[in-house]
């Protein structure tokens, strides 16, 4: 009952944010909501079992009986995490768009919400077309908050996200078709149930695309890497990043991107085992080439929300690098690193969102000398950067160790590249935060100082900042607090790789139960 | 042959007697008023109580088959009361309710005409009823003509004076034109079996396709008087043109109720057995059709300004979509899942194209007035609750989850890929994404884009029936979604009588 209440409690706020009657107690109403929502989904915790492996809190019920949909909602140490960064993440988003967003702020709010349900489904769902409904369900409001609140080209750009990542995710539908029909083959029933799918044994020829295995493999793979973006498919990003209000940077960037790279950890891999070992090479490269190439463009791009656009696509190359190495540090970092680049490129998201009410301007070259005039904003935006940066002590170091060493013991080559990458991040980002903050004072802080305006934040806005520089400093140190729940999980996914299963914690009698035992 | 019938004949075709007799209510009072402009009941009124008296009828026949179990044949066994023929029925009697519900509010159509076209619509009705109960190709081609004749009159009938006519002309002669091509395929067709009865037809089909040349040459010509009344690609041309000109309440029974009966009749065509496997000639011409129906209804569809011409476009993919289901269907080994999702996907595109088409009816405040996407400026802050509803349904009819069009594109793939058919579903979803970019078009202007002042684009506000239509269109397309399952029994059971 609890994860379909943390699921479509987000429905009902909707709803509810439909009924206010004034304008003006919209944002108190939805700022409450969603901290009861954050709150609620702690609960999980409660609940939740680390020691187990298992599918849990599971909820399992009928719904296209002829077609073997369920309505089919599970949680485990992968999911778990993702779950609470969108629970977590939206109550800030109601109050970081306090001010920013001045028109039709109630259907702003109801979008936020059923975005909040259609990532939440996206990530409890174990039933493969339960998982479809909601990851393309997902499109539907994210298109109207950068479509409706965005910037100058945002039907551009809301056009390109919405028929980009639905391109991707139509094959994906084909494929997951076909593997329900193959349970059909194998049980007599057909089933879109992942732990099914799990159990499916697909044909896998070596060195060529045009096998069963490899098909399947990449008809999810392209939806998945649309929707990270992985390099070639990520020209949708930085439209949709630059045309998108503040809030929609940041729940693009901090939850919706996750959705691939955990479709990545939660099908691609389990289910395609052998197509994924073969095709890691590919993926290492694009990883790689994600990494650098998005460094490099960051480096040059005049517009600061563009360059943390960029820096997105090279970050999620570092996801995809430690999925692909299958090992255990390699995937735990990975699902670290999910979270971290939700929080710091959240961060970094909402910063340069404060900024850019204040001042319209995003080009780095009006800035300069900041940092006397927005002292406070200096400190954070400096944390923050260290965060995106990887620097010791803040989680983002956390992830990205893990996942260069998951890298090393996979594949040395790809690894030595991606060290790079750091170095490179570390350039794009500090010479960034120089030309802004640092050095003669430009253009904008000129103007508001004759104006007499302070251009720090406000309290309000370090309300937002504070739990991210809290989190990030907490990931940082203690990274076991969050690790050592999603564990178990990890272990036996990488320990299982060509064999994966995954059973149903029963929570009456706190008994595993085998789901279905391999016929290999 | 011996010509002789009993009450049982007349009960299992009651729902049609009933129309009948009930179509010349309007136009007997009318006389009887002394050709004085009649009052609303004596037409609209009398109409609509016999569609719903009528619809009383096929429950009853419904109950009876329950009973009996399985399919009834009527009239020599020149008409097959099955499963698949009750739900013919009733979504006939439905696409008829609602078409004369905007008829009421249509401008174009108002005046002292209206008990004589409320007298075409239902015989309309009777004629797709024919069509889809039909078990003789002749039988068929006379629901055929029946239900056409009556549509390019209501057509003709409306005030606008250009495009109406025009349309209608333009129906009448590449519709006769097909008609025969028609009737000249089910002439080879008897000329090869020696039959028109398609049980007949069926024991011989699937010997004859292998050897027999004229019979080929009859399937292929029938074929294509069929898929000319369903607007499949390369036999659409009429589509646009007819859809745009005719008044909206009649596009909208066009697009719906003489698709529908014309699939069923299909169906029942091509489950004789002609189509062996997916490499036949037959079955590869059919695929070809279907794949270049969804591509071009797609992507012709892009550049339409008109809103009506966009929704005629997209009724033209849709039909390729449904054409995916029928190859399923007719091919041994997925015949049930075919069957069923050509009909569960009838049904949601007949809610939602009803639905889409009277929100058109909703802006045309005169008789003349065309409709373009741009007037749908800033729809969402002077009409909320249209808006929304519009939203749904185009989100349903580019088949995006939640709603029922999802689940009816899911279930038309899901009976190709059964068959294998992987290169017409990979065009489908391909094409489909396409039509995301048309249908949300007017979710751009409606919500994105803001109307000048004072250029604001007023909707009708008396027209209480058109919004009724809407409202339960878009509720519907939302919550037919998530029960699925429970429509999808619905036309598992009627195809269940089928095998």
């Amino acid at each position: 009952m609890l994860l379909s209440l943390i699921t479509f409690l987000p429905v009902v706020f909707a709803l509810i944010i439909l009924a206010v009657p004034e304008e003006k107690y919209v944002r108190p109403t939805a700022l409450v909501l969603g901290v009861g929502q954050f709150l609620l989904s702690l609960l999980v915790f409660k609940d939740f079992d680390p020691s187990s492996a298992a599918l849990q809190l599971v909820e399992k019920t009928e719904w296209v009986r002829s077609a073997g949909i369920n309505y089919f909602l599970g949680i485990d140490g992968i999911s778990l995490w993702l779950v609470i960064l969108s629970t977590f993440l939206v109550p800030l988003i109601v109050l970081g768009s306090w001010t920013a967003i001045d028109k039709k702020v109630k259907g702003f709010h109801v979008c936020l919400f059923l975005l909040q349900t259609t990532m939440i489904g996206t990530f409890l769902a174990m039933d493969a077309i339960l998982f479809y409904v909601f990851f393309e369900a997902s499109l539907i409001p994210m298109y109207y908050m950068v479509g409706i609140w965005g910037g100058a080209r945002r039907i551009y750009a809301s056009m390109k996200f919405f028929i980009y990542t639905m391109l991707g995710s139509v094959l994906m539908l084909v494929s997951i078709i076909t593997l329900m029909g193959m349970t059909k083959q194998m049980t007599g029933q057909m089933s879109a149930s992942l732990l099914d799918f799990y159990n499916l044994d697909i044909p896998f020829v070596a060195g060529t695309m045009f096998s069963t295995q490899s098909l399947l493999f990449f008809a999810f793979c392209i939806a998945f890497a649309i929707k990270v973006p992985l390099f070639p498919f990520h020209t949708w990003l930085p439209d949709a990043h630059v045309e998108a209000p503040t809030p929609g940077s940041v729940i693009l960037a901090g939850v919706m991107l996750k959705m691939g790279t955990y479709g990545f950890v939660r099908m691609a891999l389990p289910i395609f085992p052998e197509a994924t070992e073969y095709w890691a090479w590919l993926f290492f490269s694009l990883g790689v080439i994600g990494i650098i190439y998005g460094a490099l463009v960051a480096m040059v791009q005049p517009d600061i929300k563009k360059l943390v656009a960029y820096s997105s696509v090279s970050h999620m190359g570092y996801i995809i690098l430690g999925i692909f190495a299958m090992n255990v540090q390699g995937i735990s970092g990975g699902i670290y690193q999910m979270l971290n680049h939700g929080i710091s490129t959240g961060a970094l998201f909402f910063l340069v969102g404060m900024i850019y009410e204040k001042t319209h301007t995003r080009k780095i070259s009006d800035y300069g000398g900041l940092a006397p005039a927005a002292p406070l904003f200096t400190i954070l935006f400096i944390i923050v950067t260290m965060s995106s940066i990887a620097v010791p002590m803040t989680n983002g170091f956390v992830g990205e160790f893990l996942i260069l060493t998951g890298t090393f013991m996979a594949n040395k080559a790809f690894a030595y590249v991606a060290v790079l990458g750091v170095i490179l991040a570390a350039a794009y980002m500090l010479w960034m935060v120089k030309r802004v903050f640092f050095g003669a004072a430009g253009k904008v802080v000129n103007e508001f100082a004759e104006k007499n305006v302070n251009l720090d934040i406000s309290k309000r806005e370090f309300a937002v900042m504070a739990p991210l520089i809290v989190l990030i400093f907490w990931m940082g140190l203690f990274p076991n607090h969050f690790l050592s729940w999603s564990e178990v999980s990890i272990n036996h996914l990488v320990k299982n790789k060509t064999s994966y299963q995954l059973q149903v914690l029963n929570n009456d009698q706190k008994s595993a139960v085998t789901a279905q035992t391999k016929s290999k | 042959m011996e010509l002789s019938f009993g009450w049982n004949d007349v009960f299992l075709v009651s729902p049609a007697i009933v129309l009948f007799l009930f179509s010349l209510l309007p136009v007997f009072l009318k006389v009887i008023n002394g050709n004085k402009a009649d009052s609303l009941f004596t037409s609209y009124g009398v109409s609509l109580i016999g569609l719903f008296v009528a619809a009383g009828f096929s429950v009853a026949v419904v109950f009876r088959q329950i009973l009996e179990g399985g399919s009834q044949l009527a009239f020599s066994e020149a008409l097959v009361m099955d499963g698949l023929s009750s739900f013919a029925s009733l979504m006939v009697i439905a696409i008829t309710i609602f078409a004369l519900l905007l008829s009421r509010d249509s401008l174009a159509l108002k005046g002292e005409l209206f008990s004589e076209f409320c007298f075409l619509l239902l015989n309309a009705a009777v004629g797709m009823m024919i069509v889809a109960w039909s078990n003789d190709l002749i039988l068929t081609f006379i629901g055929i003509e029946m239900m056409s004749l009556c549509l390019y009159i209501m057509i003709a009938m409306s005030h606008e004076p250009i495009f109406s006519k025009e349309s209608a002309f333009k129906y009448f002669v590449l519709g006769s034109f097909a008609s025969a091509i028609l009737l000249y395929g089910m002439a080879f067709l008897y000329g090869a079996t020696g039959s028109t009865y398609l049980p007949d037809i069926s024991e011989m089909a699937a010997e004859m396709v292998l050897t027999h040349r004229i019979f080929i040459i009859g399937i292929l010509f029938t074929l294509v008087g069929f898929v000319f009344k369903v607007a499949i690609v390369p036999f659409h041309a009429w589509t646009p043109d007819v859809y745009q000109g005719s008044p909206t309440s009649i596009t909208a029974f066009m697009a719906t109720g003489v698709k529908v009966v014309v699939f069923i009749a299909l169906i029942r065509f091509m489950l004789t057995d002609f189509v062996l496997t997916p490499d036949s000639v037959i079955s590869q011409v059919l695929q070809w059709l279907a794949v270049i129906t969804m591509v071009v209804g797609n992507f012709v569809a892009i550049k339409q300004d008109n809103l009506k011409r966009m929704l005629a476009y997209s009724s033209i993919s849709h039909s390729g979509y449904i054409l995916v289901g029928l190859i399923a269907a007719s091919l041994p080994g997925s015949q049930v899942e075919g069957v069923s999702a050509v009909l569960f996907y009838s049904l949601s595109y007949a809610v939602m194209t009803i639905g889409s088409f009277a929100v058109v009816a909703l802006f045309e405040k005169h008789h003349d007035t065309q409709v373009n996407i741009n007037d749908l400026k800033g729809l969402s802050s002077s009409n909320p609750y249209v808006a929304f509803s519009l939203t749904a349904i185009l989100i349903s009819l580019a088949g995006i989850p939640p709603t029922i069009g999802f689940f009816g594109k899911f279930f038309i793939f899901s009976s190709a890929i059964k068959q294998g058919l992987y290169w017409i579903t990979i065009w489908g979803v391909i094409s489909s994404v396409v039509s995301v970019y048309y249908y949300l078009r007017p979710v751009v202007y409606m919500y994105m884009k803001e109307a000048e002042a004072g250029q604001e684009m007023m909707l009708r506000d008396d027209a209480p029936s058109t919004k009724f239509t809407i409202f339960f269109a878009s509720l519907f397309v939302i919550i037919a979604g998530l029960l699925s399952q429970l429509f999808y029994d619905l036309v598992g059971h009627s195809v269940m009588t089928l095998f």
